[in-house]
């Protein structure tokens, strides 16, 4: 298989996902628009209203605006890196059997939804953007513009290490047939894991440690504290080698979970 | 010759759907065993909702004092609240109200609208998730010790959570059908159920920590602070009269708003099955 053929075949998956995203403008709109503003929102006034209550102009060496900044660019980049919906399909069709349609074509089924999470996560956070952009820049909230390449780059190379655990779950479908409530307790530990919630500065010492010692504080903490400079660049890097040994692991354990499923499964139902 | 139209009294109505609603918990309880799997998930997916809920707050609290007008005692008797509407949510509507726009897409719908009984009852009571009945003990676990932690307690006014609760929650199914009985007018927008996540996410704070003008737009518009925050003002400060009237009024006005907005959107609606 040469290199081209893959990589036009990807390719055409890539935009496969763009244009069913746009196809349905006001789902779309919800989505990467409506969602990050109301969540922002909710979160800036919690920030507000726990300064309010401390009467402090600093809450573990930050001020005010470094929280707004935070949550702001939390909702943002946490948007990015969580993955419901392909998850959700891929179960789905395991379950049902529809995957048969797909095991048939001359593809991987990793590559297939892979490249086409990447589509919408790209068309996504184009959009979306518009948010931290506008709100930071009228609020002159503290950001780091010159940081957010290489934060940018994370958010997308843990991107994959969330596939790679949704690929891991999707497939132990093959077993266990439902395993939707899977998916919601990976994310709901990643709520908490990510930073999602509250800075993971904010924690007891070790705990945070603990913490940043999982690559899934690259969801959202590692990320945005370095746009925030709460963090430096060491931490960042740290955040790149977490995430590799993290997708080393959901990769080895995929191959053998859908190996294993592919062995189990008897293809009936489509 | 024809016999007279037998008119369904009060009784007989609420014992046939009495009747039916006991039939939807056995076939739920039945298909969710099957899968034990996705069943222990779902009891410890709540568990760690709960746990997050907390944790962010007891964080929070490391660092302040009051967060709104309440302290770290007032406002785990808020999360209790919170859990328990939650719970009961988990339990009556979650797997019915999530799989709406679903059913609507796949031209399930007919088959419910085609039935001899209520197509609301029908497309919001058919499932039943027999796991969360553990999340609403832990719930009601962690109200009850949060409320024998607090300072100084009114039991008197403590007994205002049973007719607020039940308000609470039938203003959050009110809302949350509306929410999913627009995708019978979309058809495609999945995306508003998140949307209304994002907007439950708002009566998931006290509602004091907000400003006066938002505050009111959860209180009246858009009522999610009728949900958790009015119940639980009620037994830690007692809000204004006026809260209490409305928050009593707006359960079965939102009811029948509910039921308005589905007659509307049934008379939009085009059918998806082949």
């Amino acid at each position: 298989m040469s290199f081209t053929a893959f990589y036009r075949r990807n390719l055409g998956f890539f935009k496969l996902a763009i244009a069913s995203n746009l196809e349905y403008r006001l789902n779309f709109l919800l989505d990467s628009v409506f969602q990050p503003l109301v969540n922002s929102i909710v979160e800036m006034v919690l920030w507000m209203a726990i300064f309010k209550g401390a009467q402090a102009i600093e809450i573990a060496g930050f001020t005010q605006n470094y929280y707004l900044a935070y949550a702001l660019w939390g909702t943002f980049v946490a948007r990015i890196t969580v993955n419901w919906m392909y998850e959700f399909r891929m179960i789905e069709e395991i379950d049902t059997g529809s995957i048969n349609g797909l095991l048939v074509r001359p593809m991987h089924y990793y590559e297939y939804y892979l490249s086409q999470l990447l589509g919408y996560k790209l068309v996504t956070t184009t959009v979306s953007f518009i948010f931290p952009l506008t709100l930071i820049t009228l609020f002159d909230l503290p950001t780091q513009w010159s940081r957010i390449p290489a934060a940018m780059a994370l958010i997308f190379y843990y991107v994959i290490f969330v596939y790679g655990m949704s690929f891991c779950i999707a497939s132990l479908a093959f077993i266990f047939n439902k395993v939707n409530s899977l998916t919601v307790t990976k994310n709901l530990a990643l709520w908490l894991l990510t930073g999602e919630l509250f800075p993971l500065d904010l924690m007891p010492e070790n705990i945070k440690n603990l913490f940043l010692a999982l690559p899934f504080s690259c969801g959202v903490y590692i990320p945005v504290g370095y746009i925030t400079g709460r963090i430096d660049s060491s931490v960042l890097i740290q955040g790149f080698q977490t995430t590799t040994i993290g997708l080393v692991i959901v990769s080895v354990l995929g191959f053998f979970l859908w190996r294993k499923g592919m062995k189990q499964y008897a293809g009936t139902g489509a | 010759m024809l016999a007279p139209a037998h008119k369904t009294t009060l009784k007989e109505m609420f014992k046939k759907y009495f009747i039916l609603y006991r039939a939807f918990f056995k076939a739920s309880a039945i298909a969710e065993i099957e899968f034990r799997l996705n069943f222990a998930m779902k009891i410890f997916n709540d568990i760690i909702w709960y746990a997050a809920q907390v944790f962010t707050f007891e964080v929070l609290f490391l660092h302040t004092k009051l967060i709104g007008t309440w302290d770290v005692y007032q406002t785990r008797v808020f999360l209790g609240v919170l859990f328990i509407i939650d719970a009961m949510y988990m339990i009556f509507l979650q797997e019915n109200l999530d799989k709406f726009s679903e059913k609507v897409r796949k031209g399930e719908l007919d088959l419910l609208l085609t039935k001899p009984v209520n197509s609301q009852f029908m497309i919001s009571f058919q499932k039943v998730s027999v796991s969360c009945f553990g999340n609403l003990m832990i719930a009601t676990g962690w109200f009850v010790s949060s409320l024998l932690n607090l300072q100084e307690v009114s039991w008197g006014r403590s007994l205002w959570i049973f007719l607020l609760v039940p308000c609470g929650f039938t203003i959050l199914y009110s809302i949350r059908f509306c929410m999913a009985a627009l995708s019978v007018i979309l058809v495609r927008a999945d995306n508003l159920q998140f949307v209304w996540y994002q907007l439950y996410r708002l009566g998931m704070r006290p509602d004091s920590i907000y400003l006066r003008w938002l505050q009111i737009i959860i209180l009246t518009i858009l009522p999610v602070g009728l949900i958790a925050s009015v119940p639980a003002r009620a037994i830690l400060d007692p809000p204004e009269t006026w809260v209490y009237v409305w928050s009593l009024a707006a359960a079965p006005l939102s009811l029948w708003l509910s039921s308005r907005f589905w007659k509307f959107a049934l008379s939009k609606y085009q059918s998806a099955s082949s």
